[in-house]
């Protein structure tokens, strides 16, 4: 066994230490508190709405899963900014970046490790957050549209990856990781609310002010898209699987452009505090 | 002196608490509704909270289907949620031929986000309508003073939910902050006649609607006249429920000087004075 461990090791070494970084980073997540407390607020609130009565009608359930799904978003955001924010200013911080990349680790694969971990733990996170959802709509409906979930989990996770990889990006052209998940926040707020509209507010805007906003309409991940929450709300079946996959690959494309931004930048960067 | 400063400090202390208690006293009798809990903590901005819960109501009746502030949408058109809920079966019917407010997709941006959320146009059907009611109700607690929430939750209660009970708790809480409205007197009448099947009490209440009306307008309010001709026609069909022949006669004459189509309405006046002059010997 550990034979052929070492085996692919040495096949594979970059592999192995982007694994290795990423491990690193899923263990700090439960290590912490954050994910905890924010899943337990997630369950209270929802409890709290739920226990609530309406004109004496239990069946009521939709304005629950709103809030319910609502706040998944909203606390899973949380969870991958701020994870991903302190990664790099921490490492430098601590100078535990120095042994890290004295060893035969790449910046490369340092960036790629650190988004991979932070990606999977969101996605850990994402898997706690949505099991809670569909118990809660079990329970409440007694119906449990698994593929729903799933086309909606994943999205969920695939918009994330983009909005991790944003955030690293930040973390090596922002000075601090306060002001980072700050601006990153607010851009990825503004692009889930208004994204999709700057094209429509565009054409009513005159020459070149119009030009620069469809620009950014354009240059924009669309994160819109992976907010599926009305189709689970209001019970409208599965997604189109072929648009379902473009989105993915969507995300896909962004992540990497936004890696690729991150280890442009962070190569030439001087490590030094 | 600082034991003196001390003592005079301790008085001042009891002086301005005996001074300021029986207000504190007074303000935590105010907030212990909920509804003055709200008016302390949100002020007016509750009545924009109010009309962004009703909207969400109106949202859930499209099940998602709804404009945002960036779509375009018609100028001084009415939420479907509140024309739907007039007993006015035409305004179903305009809406197979409405056009979506979408439009032609803008770009494939456009194009290929419609995937991801409701693009039909549906409305809450077979029972579902309760899911608007949380909404509804928030709205209700936030803005007392607005009617259309009273009149539009109690119409899916009494008629796709088949919950007149809680219509009515519903109507009589709007009736205590809007004592003088006619239009919540005009539904509760509704509740009375068609779902307790009790027109003796329909036809009491929709006399104080039509009183309120009137007051109204001697006042220079400006009521709407349409509910004016609800009401009337409400009185009217609580006569025929009771079958008092002389009161419905009345009631009619009194209708037909107000009503769109005075057709019906002389034939029926005509056919009673008919049998009453019948019936005399």
């Amino acid at each position: 066994m550990s034979s052929s461990k070492s085996l692919s090791t040495n096949r594979n070494p970059g592999a192995h230490n982007i694994f290795a970084i990423a491990g690193v980073v899923i263990k700090e997540m439960y290590r912490r508190k954050d994910f905890y407390v924010l899943f337990a607020l997630v369950i209270l609130i929802t409890l709290l709405l739920g226990s609530l009565n309406f004109f004496d009608d239990d069946r009521i359930v939709r304005y629950l899963k709103d809030a319910c799904l609502l706040l998944i978003w909203l606390f899973s955001l949380i969870i991958a900014m701020t994870t991903t924010a302190r990664q790099i200013p921490a490492e430098r911080e601590s100078r535990t970046i120095f042994p890290l990349l004295a060893k035969p680790v790449g910046r490369g694969e340092f960036v790629v490790g650190k988004f991979l971990g932070c990606w999977l733990a969101c996605g850990i996170s994402l898997l706690a957050f949505y099991f809670f959802f569909g118990v809660l709509c079990a329970s409440r409906e007694h119906t449990f549209s698994l593929l729903v979930y799933f086309q909606a989990m994943w999205l969920h996770w695939m918009c994330l990856g983009i909005v991790v990889a944003l955030v690293l990006f930040g973390s090596v052209v922002f000075a601090a990781p306060s002001s980072n998940t700050t601006i990153c926040f607010i851009v990825v707020l503004g692009i889930w609310f208004a994204g999709g509209h700057l094209h429509t507010v565009a054409l009513q805007m005159p020459g070149l002010r119009g030009a620069i906003v469809s620009f950014i309409y354009y240059a924009i991940p669309h994160l819109e898209w992976y907010d599926v929450r009305e189709f689970i709300v209001h019970d409208w079946g599965l997604i189109d699987w072929p648009a379902w996959v473009g989105a993915s690959i969507y995300a896909i494309l962004y992540t990497g452009a936004f890696l690729g931004c991150t280890w442009l930048v962070f190569r030439r960067r001087t490590l030094t505090v | 002196m600082i034991r003196l400063t001390m003592v005079f400090l301790f008085v001042c202390c009891l002086t301005l608490a005996t001074v300021i208690d029986p207000s504190f006293q007074r303000m935590h009798r105010m907030e212990s509704s909920p509804g003055n809990v709200f008016v302390a903590l949100m002020g007016d901005s509750r009545s924009l909270f109010a009309h962004e819960f009703f909207a969400k109501a109106d949202a859930y009746f499209h099940s998602g289907f709804y404009p945002t502030i960036f779509d375009t949408q018609q100028a001084g058109k009415e939420l479907d949620l509140k024309e739907e809920s007039r007993d006015k079966p035409a305004g179903s019917e305009s809406h197979e031929e409405e056009t979506s407010f979408l439009g032609a997709p803008k770009d494939w941006i456009d194009r290929f986000g419609r995937h991801f959320y409701p693009t039909v146009h549906t409305h809450l059907s077979g029972g579902n309508e309760r899911e608007m009611l949380p909404w509804l109700k928030l709205s209700a607690e936030l803005d007392p003073h607005e009617i259309a929430t009273y009149l539009t939750a109690s119409y899916w209660l009494r008629t796709s939910l088949n919950k007149p009970k809680e219509a009515e708790q519903f109507l009589r809480e709007g009736l205590r902050s809007n004592p003088d409205s006619y239009a919540i007197l005009l539904e509760l009448g509704r509740v009375y006649l068609d779902n307790w099947k009790n027109p003796w009490v329909a036809r009491n209440i929709c006399i104080l609607a039509r009183e309120k009306w009137r007051r109204q307008e001697a006042a220079g309010d400006k009521p709407d006249p349409h509910s004016y001709e609800e009401i009337l026609g409400e009185i009217v069909q609580a006569d025929r429920a009771l079958g008092d022949a002389k009161g419905l006669l009345s009631d009619l004459e009194e209708l037909i000087k107000v009503a769109h189509s005075k057709e019906p309405l002389q034939i029926e006046i005509d056919d009673l004075k008919r049998k009453q002059g019948e019936a005399k010997p």
